[in-house]
């Protein structure tokens, strides 16, 4: 069974990892330790002292409050909302709704028609991060698009109970 | 010893080891190793042949004057071209189009890979282009695709490009237009402006026009052989020459040739050296046919096992198909390539439980020269199919490769106990053997949908088992599936070296063509058609016959055959077909062709498909041109009866086999005599190959020193 060292997996998440080393990963099994690793990786990066539950996206974790409480948080320390709250309700949010704005991105004929589409851009509060980008048409709704089921990921597929906050038990 | 009479020399210079085989009038062979010595490889391979003549006791210096003939096959070419350290080649191209080569094409980008990771489009990767953008230049021009002149050629276009590319330091050129292969007026004044540029700047560097080398269509393709041509296999000219200059110097009294693609060999002074690319597997196909042709034998299917892959390619009265637009080295090619099909499963590849659905995975990955966590000297820690061998005790750990290599059964067992057995809940022997009923199965399957495909039955083939690994499983992989005889030749493990010495000095020439012929065309259409037809062969002819001259052959010494693609018109899948004629006029000769296309056809589909209402297509000529060479020499031996003598007898040993310990009589496969049969359940050894008589089965040895393996019962 594959294992890889803790440097291995910080050139993954880095991006710097050797194309052929990180094309052996994807054709191998993956290896049991993988998501601890990659977890400690983050949590030694991040400037604050909550535990990660589970990274969400780029910049952001779902992190347990010393309560128990699970929040979206991003690796600035800014705080969104409750885990299963839709973040980008919480985000600042710029809509390239003219041609003006959309024309900043792209030339003039290939631009989209703002009647058509629309890009948003969710930014953080805290650090101005950009976290995601949508190009839809002008009514949709800002979907939720990932609720992760969190005990049902520890239990089921790690097969262990979530950490607890410490000092507290279920 | 020492009295032998060497026949054939093969070379086989992998990037690490050079292998050797010498081959005697017995077809008894040694094999040396030496490591290659990628400078000079000539040097690897003289100590390669005096390790491989010690065996025998016998010096270079008496064996190479005793040769009949040698043939090198390489991979220093395809190194150069997979590292990417060919020449700097500068490209002209259309302009506007300067960026098709890099781009490529898209099943470039997963060529190569298992079917799982085709699937898996996060492992795709182009590689870099051989000829990066800064080298390309476009010059103005377009011929349409049906030959006709579009854009004139911007001559003036062609002399700054050339001095650019000289400036940045390209050490060769490459043209390459669209649809040259059609007209190649505007390629070969291209080819000529780029001449007188290149003399007024007194450079020498060489110049590669598509259309002289391979006029075929797709661009890519052509392209990417062209470029190949000029920047790996033009450079490695240069080895195969001292490489011929010391086998001389040691006595030999020929040339060295070197394997195609096509499954001829080819003088080291061939123009289009690029088909030279091919190595290992075809030869043994070309061996299957050279046997077949021997033992009268026309539906062979040839099937080769070695560490990395399962091999298998049929040959169809008499003679294997070609496949025209092959790919080597994750490159889209335009060479003829002997048509092969190939799995990544081997006594190699690794043996793996998959976590999530704890079934048994094999390869696709192999251990390769490193055999298995069996052999301590190559450091894996995953085991493979030979690791099962070992448990099962069907490879004798103290005699594999005549004993050169020590394998510990112990360290198989548990390696085999801790990841196979225990995840499973099975016993360690069980769990091998399930592992090597899965690879067999795996490769019956394959086998047996490969001939069904193709149109044809089992039954109407015999089935050629070689490779160091091939009759570990023949009587696995053929069992139930009924083919008219199963042979092994005692040299399976040498039988792709054996190939090799057996092959053609034979060149071959492809050009595209369109010549389309109604339902019932007018005499002035069909005789047109001939015209063009045999025009294109003339080409051709010249082409082959100026190689051999080259080689001091006369062209009256050169026998041709001459070969056509046809189809329906609108269909998408040609047939090359060799034409009854030796030339063609008139609009009868070209009926003669339609209606030998209509036997093909028919006989590789249906009669009922035949659909002459729809007219033809010859979409491309061949020549095929070859000359009279020693071959080697298929053993003959008196028959000396079924009963083997004693001192073939090398005793028992017990063998788990299907749920229990059982006793295998063991023989030594060189003591062997002709007509011996050997009962189940055997285990026949020899140096480099061990040969598996299962319960159910029996073989006997002819007087060619080829076994042929029986099924005499259901088995158990």
């Amino acid at each position: 069974m594959a294992k890889y060292d803790k440097a291995t997996i910080e050139e993954l998440i880095d991006g710097t990892i050797d194309f052929f080393q990180l094309k052996e990963m994807l054709s191998s099994f993956k290896d049991p330790g993988r998501f601890d690793t990659y977890l400690e990786i983050l949590q030694e990066r991040v400037p604050w002292e909550d535990r990660i539950l589970l990274p969400y996206s780029l910049h952001l974790y779902v992190v347990q409050k010393s309560n128990g409480q699970r929040i979206i948080k991003c690796d600035c320390g800014h705080e969104f909302c409750e885990a299963h709250d839709n973040w980008k309700l919480h985000a600042l949010i710029h809509v390239r709704e003219t041609d003006e704005k959309l024309q900043v991105l792209y030339p003039e004929l290939l631009a989209p028609d703002p009647q058509w589409q629309v890009i948003r851009e969710y930014y953080c509060p805290g650090c101005a991060s950009q976290l995601e980008v949508e190009s839809v048409t002008p009514w949709y709704p800002v979907l939720h698009d990932f609720d992760p089921d969190i005990d049902g990921f520890y239990e089921e597929w790690l097969g262990r109970p979530v950490p607890q906050p410490s000092g507290k038990s279920r | 010893m020492g009295n032998r009479k060497t026949q054939i020399l093969a070379i086989d210079a992998g990037g690490t080891m050079t292998d050797t085989f010498i081959i005697d009038d017995r077809g008894e062979f040694v094999v040396g190793k030496a490591q290659t010595t990628p400078g000079d490889e000539s040097v690897g391979l003289l100590y390669s042949a005096e390790d491989a003549l010690s065996l025998w006791n016998m010096k270079v210096e008496d064996a190479f004057p005793q040769l009949l003939t040698g043939v090198y096959s390489g991979t220093a070419m395809l190194n150069r071209l997979v590292s990417r350290k060919g020449r700097k080649v500068g490209l002209i191209v259309n302009r506007g189009l300067e960026d098709f080569h890099r781009m490529g094409r898209s099943i470039q980008s997963y060529l190569g890979y298992s079917y799982s990771d085709r699937l898996h489009i996060n492992t795709h990767r182009y590689d870099p282009p051989l000829v990066p953008r800064e080298w390309t230049r476009g010059v103005t021009e377009r011929v349409d695709l049906f030959g006709n002149v579009v854009i004139p050629l911007y001559e003036q276009e062609v002399a700054p490009a050339v001095r650019e590319l000289v400036a940045a330091g390209v050490e060769a050129i490459v043209i390459s237009f669209l649809h040259s292969y059609k007209n190649p007026i505007h390629e070969r004044r291209a080819r000529d402006i780029v001449q007188e540029t290149l003399d007024t700047l007194e450079s020498d560097i060489p110049i590669f026009a598509s259309v002289d080398y391979y006029p075929v269509r797709k661009e890519t393709p052509r392209t990417n052989t062209t470029i190949i041509e000029a920047y790996a296999a033009d450079p490695s000219r240069r080895t195969l020459e001292l490489v011929n200059e010391r086998v001389k110097e040691k006595g030999a009294n020929f040339d060295i040739r070197v394997m195609a693609s096509h499954g001829g060999t080819i003088s080291i002074k061939a123009n289009e050296l690029a088909r030279t690319l091919v190595s290992g597997p075809i030869g043994g196909v070309v061996g299957g046919r050279y046997l077949g042709q021997s033992l009268g034998l026309k539906n062979i299917v040839c099937s080769d096992i070695g560490g990395t892959s399962f091999d298998i390619a049929l040959i169809n009265q008499g003679d294997f198909s070609i496949d025209t637009s092959p790919d080597m080295a994750r490159l889209v090619l335009s060479l003829p390539l002997v048509a092969m099909d190939s799995v990544g499963a081997g006594t190699g590849s690794f043996v793996r439980v998959d976590p999530y659905t704890k079934s048994i995975v094999l390869g696709p990955d192999s251990a390769g020269y490193r055999v298995g966590v069996c052999y301590p000297d190559g450091g894996l820690d995953t085991i493979t199919v030979s690791d099962c061998h070992v448990v099962l005790g069907l490879i004798n750990p103290n005699n594999f490769l005549g004993g050169q290599v020590k394998l510990d059964r112990q360290r198989a067992y548990d390696a085999v106990k801790a990841q196979l057995a225990a995840p499973l809940g099975l016993s360690v022997e069980a769990a091998s053997f399930g592992v090597i009923e899965l690879l067999e199965a795996q490769l019956r399957n394959y086998l047996e949908s490969l001939v069904m495909g193709k149109g044809y039955s089992p039954t109407q083939f015999s089935c050629f088992s070689y490779g160091g690994g091939g009759p570990l499983h023949t009587a696995g992989y053929v069992k139930g599936l009924g083919f008219e005889d199963v042979l092994v030749p005692a040299w399976a493990a040498g039988f792709s070296a054996f190939g090799c010495g057996a092959a053609d000095f034979e060149y071959r020439y492809d050009k595209t063509l369109d010549i389309n012929v109604g339902y019932q065309a007018t005499e002035n259409v069909r005789a047109d058609a001939a015209e063009a037809l045999q025009g294109a062969w003339d080409e051709l002819t010249e082409k082959v016959r100026d190689e051999f001259d080259k080689n001091g052959f006369a062209s009256s010494a050169v026998q041709l055959r001459l070969n056509f693609r046809m189809q329906y018109q609108g269909q998408l899948n040609d047939l090359e077909i060799e034409s009854p004629l030796a030339a063609l006029s008139g609009a009868t000769d070209w009926d003669k062709l339609a209606d030998t296309f209509e036997d093909v056809y028919a006989r590789v589909y249906a009669r009922a498909a035949r659909s002459p209402e729809l007219g033809y297509t010859v979409t491309g000529a061949i020549v095929r041109g070859s000359v009279e060479i020693p071959k080697p020499k298929i053993p003959e031996e008196p028959y000396e009866g079924e009963i083997p003598n004693t001192a073939a007898f090398q005793g028992q040993r017990q063998v788990y086999w299907d749920g229990e310990f059982l006793m295998a009589d063991i023989w030594e496969m060189e003591a062997l005599k002709a007509g011996n049969r050997v009962r189940a359940f055997a285990v026949i050894e020899s140096p480099a190959t061990t040969f598996v008589i299962p319960p159910g089965f029996e073989a006997v040895l002819d007087t060619h020193r080829i076994f042929h393996l029986r099924q005499v019962s259901e088995g158990r």
